[in-house]
């Protein structure tokens, strides 16, 4: 509505040039059929007014004529006048009428016209004065017209049709010129006497009355003064239609100037405002040229069959990394550069906004389209990930949504910075929360924990400092590197240091990520290496940590060589402990732990913190695997608490044993079958034909786990294989028994007398 | 903790692989990555050119190579002359490249230096700000050569 007014008023002066111009034109044509129609009746007029002028002559010739044929004896001559005086009198008679009344009157081509009143003082006057001269003569005619019938017929009876038959043909005859009617023959033909002298006389009178000399109008005769007023007549009628003409020549003049003129003010202002346009459009072009390549955001309009709008920003196809073409669609675009999931979400928000159901305030917070990790490839074939948010608003076009206006914005190191500045405060909680763990905990361990982390971090290192060619290489590497991480994981998780647990855990989820890829480039080495320097941080804070707290008890840092001190009970017995039951707790699980650790003392550091690897991952997997559920125990006979030992022998001559038992639902190659197949380990075919020995021998190897989902204790495949790397390392061997539901054991037997 | 992340070290990266792919039409493959550290092999070559950073990073990327790697590329660059002085001067065009992807990546406010070329010296590595410098081993042809990044983001320690 606004809008309309708005081009009302914005056009107002051509729509008032165009309304002023039809209304004129209007007006003119209106004066002109007037005009027009005046001019028909003046013509009417003028030609009556020039017939009265032949009629009134016309009167007294016959008038005359019947006077001379009428001495003459002759009656034909007598006839044919009497009938000429009679036609031209009784028009001249209506005409003048017509002129003083207006009155249907027999036009000159003897058919019935209306003949209108006179206009002018002067022609009514001519009239009047017409009318002084022709009531007397009228007077005079009229028993002359009568009498000359009568006469006529009297003669005609008498002297030359004897004959009945005769006067009957022209009674007829007469009756048929309507001369008279069959009542008035009746009736004349009674009074035939003395009509002759009768008529002779009214004859003579006449005819003295239309040579008799009119002073009034200066005329010799009354019948010169009648045509003389007939003359002033046609003449005035004539001058009035002249006038009416000019008239009509100077409003047509009027009126085609102004229409000229009009014209002219028309043209100006459509020119002038549509120069303006023309200039406002330009300004307006320029300006949004100028808005769009200026502005740092993607912007453009998205129709509501998600065409992108024929203009859009600059930095679009930069900012999308990708060819834009005016009109083309946008949800292939966003399809080739967003999460499946988002884009599917995104489709229907589309969908949403284009609708007219809800309101667009309310659906704003729903936009799935903001901080979207896209996959962007740039000209140069690089692919890297970028964050974009994409805004959409309505555009209400005379209240119905035309379009939707998109503003896509890069807002990756906005993101980024977020995430850092995320991991930072995390990283500060995770200090405190650790450093009060600390304050808590056995401080030999913790150092000996971060002695033990360095050297695992400079093994990955150099591990990765070897330029690999082939991919096998590669990710015989990332497996080293894994297997390393596990390690660390499980001796942080002893301690209960979360931040190097969790991220060990992190690290494990995205290598394990990395080993699926279809090819293991140097690219990912990289980010391993990112990874790596991620861990260098956490133990160089936790390091510091350690160390100002070593200053803080007085104690300094060992080099991880002899301990100084020789308890009774083993430290490690109380962390496996606490860790088999934080294990067991999460996953709702019991359990009751016996350790026998006490020959730990005896064996050389390296050897001992193997065994405690490998203790903390068998322990794991006894608790994820192994020991069932309390309902499941019971069903099957067990006590609710599950059993979980561990103990060290010393078997005489350097020789050692290692065990690790639990009273789980043991190693069943049946059920490992089917779960290999189940999770595409393996082929139907292929565990079919593996034997149980060979079966169970792949629970060894890197990138095999038999837990349903993947969590912090298990499901990543590295445990078993890096436990068997580890006895490999010590020159030990395993063996493994099992019954099923009844009991797994691992036992590990190794020397610490060095074989040359 | 430098505060850089893998986008950004593969800005340098890249700049590498695209110059050999501008010139030779084949790019540059990673083979590893790792980082600085005592006892581990520091893996530089015979000439290395080095950019500095100041602004929102600071610190010095480095590019070294051997000179058959530089010998073999003025040749297919169909240089005539490729004596000590124009391998010098072609690997400091490589770390021009990266000056310029830097640039373009961290924005005008970064100030970088032009590249500074010489002979690799034995203990370079000393002279590094960032605790961990990522050490990123590239292979063109049957070459190897090294891209380090020894920067840390600004108010980082």
């Amino acid at each position: 509505m606004e809008d309309k007014r708005s081009i009302f008023f914005r056009y107002r002066k051509i729509i008032f040039a165009v309304v002023l111009f039809m209304v004129a034109d209007a007006v003119v044509i209106g004066i002109n059929f007037y005009n027009t129609f005046k001019a028909d009746e003046s013509a009417v007029s003028i030609n009556l007014s020039g017939r009265q002028r032949m009629m009134s002559q016309r009167m007294t010739k016959a008038l005359l004529t019947m006077d001379r044929s009428l001495e003459a004896g002759d009656e034909e001559g007598l006839k044919i006048s009497l009938k000429e005086l009679t036609l031209t009198a009784r028009r001249f008679d209506r005409t003048l009428m017509g002129f003083r009344d207006g009155a249907m009157v027999t036009g000159g081509d003897d058919n019935p016209t209306y003949l209108t009143q006179v206009e002018t003082d002067e022609s009514r006057k001519f009239v009047a004065d017409a009318y002084e001269i022709w009531n007397p003569y009228m007077k005079l005619l009229k028993p002359l017209m009568n009498s000359d019938r009568e006469s006529f017929l009297d003669e005609a009876f008498k002297k030359k049709l004897g004959d009945p038959k005769k006067l009957e043909e022209v009674k007829n005859k007469f009756k048929a010129e309507e001369v008279f009617t069959d009542e008035e023959f009746k009736a004349k033909l009674e009074h035939v006497d003395n009509f002759p002298e009768k008529f002779q006389a009214e004859l003579k009178a006449a005819v003295a009355f239309a040579l008799e000399k009119n002073p009034t109008h200066g005329e010799p005769q009354n019948n010169r003064a009648i045509l003389k007023l007939m003359n002033a007549l046609t003449t005035d009628l004539e001058h009035v239609a002249s006038n009416r003409a000019a008239t009509l020549r100077i409003v047509l003049i009027v009126g085609i100037l102004f229409a000229l003129v009009n014209f002219g003010y028309t043209v100006v202002i459509s020119i002038r405002d549509l120069i303006r346009s023309d200039q406002e459009l330009a300004e307006a072009r320029n300006e949004t040229v100028e808005i769009l390549t200026t502005v740092r955001e993607g912007l453009f309009l998205l129709d509501k069959d998600k065409k992108i709008g024929t203009q859009f920003s600059k930095s679009l196809p930069d900012i999308l990394k990708r060819d834009i073409v005016p009109g083309a669609d946008f949800l292939p675009h966003l399809e080739a550069i967003a999460p499946r999931n988002i884009y599917e979400t995104a489709m229907d928000y589309i969908e949403l906004l284009l609708g007219d159901r809800v309101k667009e305030s309310l659906v704003t917070s729903l936009n799935p389209l903001t901080n979207v990790p896209v996959l962007v490839t740039d000209p140069r074939n690089n692919t890297q990930t970028r964050y974009l948010s994409f805004f959409f608003n309505r555009v209400v076009t005379e209240g119905r949504i035309s379009h939707l206006l998109v503003t896509v914005q890069d807002v990756t190191d906005r993101v980024v910075l977020t995430q850092q500045v995320e991991q930072a405060k995390n990283q500060a909680k995770v200090e405190v929360e650790t450093l009060l763990r600390l304050a808590s905990s056995d401080f030999d361990a913790l150092q000996h924990l971060v002695s033990s982390v360095g050297e695992s971090l400079s093994q990955i290192n150099e591990k990765m400092s070897a330029p690999n060619d082939d991919a096998r290489d590669r990710l015989h590497t990332l497996n080293y590197v894994m297997r390393i991480v596990h390690g660390i994981k499980g001796e942080a998780a002893v301690l209960g240091i979360d931040v190097l647990e969790s991220y060990a855990h992190e690290c494990e989820k995205e290598m394990v990520a990395m080993r699926e890829e279809d090819s293991f480039s140097g690219n990912q080495m990289l980010r391993v290496a990112v990874l790596l320097e991620g861990f260098y941080q956490r133990h160089s804070s936790l390091a510091q940590i350690v160390s100002r707290l070593g200053n803080a008890l007085g104690k300094t840092q060992t080099t991880g060589g002899t301990a100084e001190w020789v308890p009774q009970k083993h430290p490690f017995e109380d962390h496996i402990t606490a860790l088999a039951h934080r294990i067991a707790t999460d996953h709702g699980k019991q359990v009751e732990v016996s350790c026998q650790f006490e020959r730990f003392f005896s064996l050389p550091k390296t050897t001992e913190k193997e065994l405690q690897d490998i203790s903390i991952q068998l322990v794991r997997n006894a608790l994820t695997h192994g020991i069932e559920a309390p309902d499941k125990r019971v069903e099957r006979n067990k006590p609710r608490t599950g059993a979980l030992s561990l103990w060290c022998e010393y078997l005489g001559h350097g020789q050692y044993t290692f065990t690790v038992r639990d009273d789980g639902c043991g190693i069943v190659p049946e059920r490992l079958r089917e779960h290999f197949v189940k999770k595409q380990f393996m082929s139907v075919e292929e565990a079919s034909a593996l034997s149980d020995h060979e079966i169970a021998n792949r629970l060894f190897q890197p990138g095999v786990s038999t837990a349903e989902i993947a969590d912090q204790d298990s499901g990543h495949g590295i445990g078993l294989d890096a436990v068997l790397e580890k006895v490999k390392e010590m020159g030990g061997h395993m063996l493994v028994k099992s019954r099923p539901d009844q009991f797994t054991e691992f036992n590990i037997q190794f020397s610490t007398v060095q074989v040359h | 903790m430098n505060g850089i992340n893998e986008r950004d070290i593969h800005i340098f990266v890249d700049a590498v692989s695209n110059f050999f792919f501008h010139v030779t039409e084949e790019k540059v493959e990673i083979k590893t990555a790792y980082l600085l550290e005592n006892d581990v092999p520091s893996a530089t070559y015979d000439l290395t050119s080095y950019i500095t950073l100041s602004g929102n990073f600071t610190g010095r990327i480095y590019f070294s190579a051997p000179r058959s790697m530089l010998t073999h590329l003025l040749l297919i660059m169909g240089e005539q002359v490729r004596d000590n002085d124009r391998l010098l001067d072609t690997v400091g065009e490589i770390a021009n490249t990266i000056s310029g992807n830097a640039r373009k990546h961290f924005g005008e406010t970064m100030e970088i230096s032009v590249p500074i070329s010489q002979e690799t010296e034995p203990d370079w590595l000393k002279t590094v700000v960032s605790p961990h410098s990522y050490i990123i081993l590239v292979k063109w042809k049957q070459y190897r050569a090294s891209v380090v990044v020894d920067i840390q983001r600004a108010g980082q320690t």
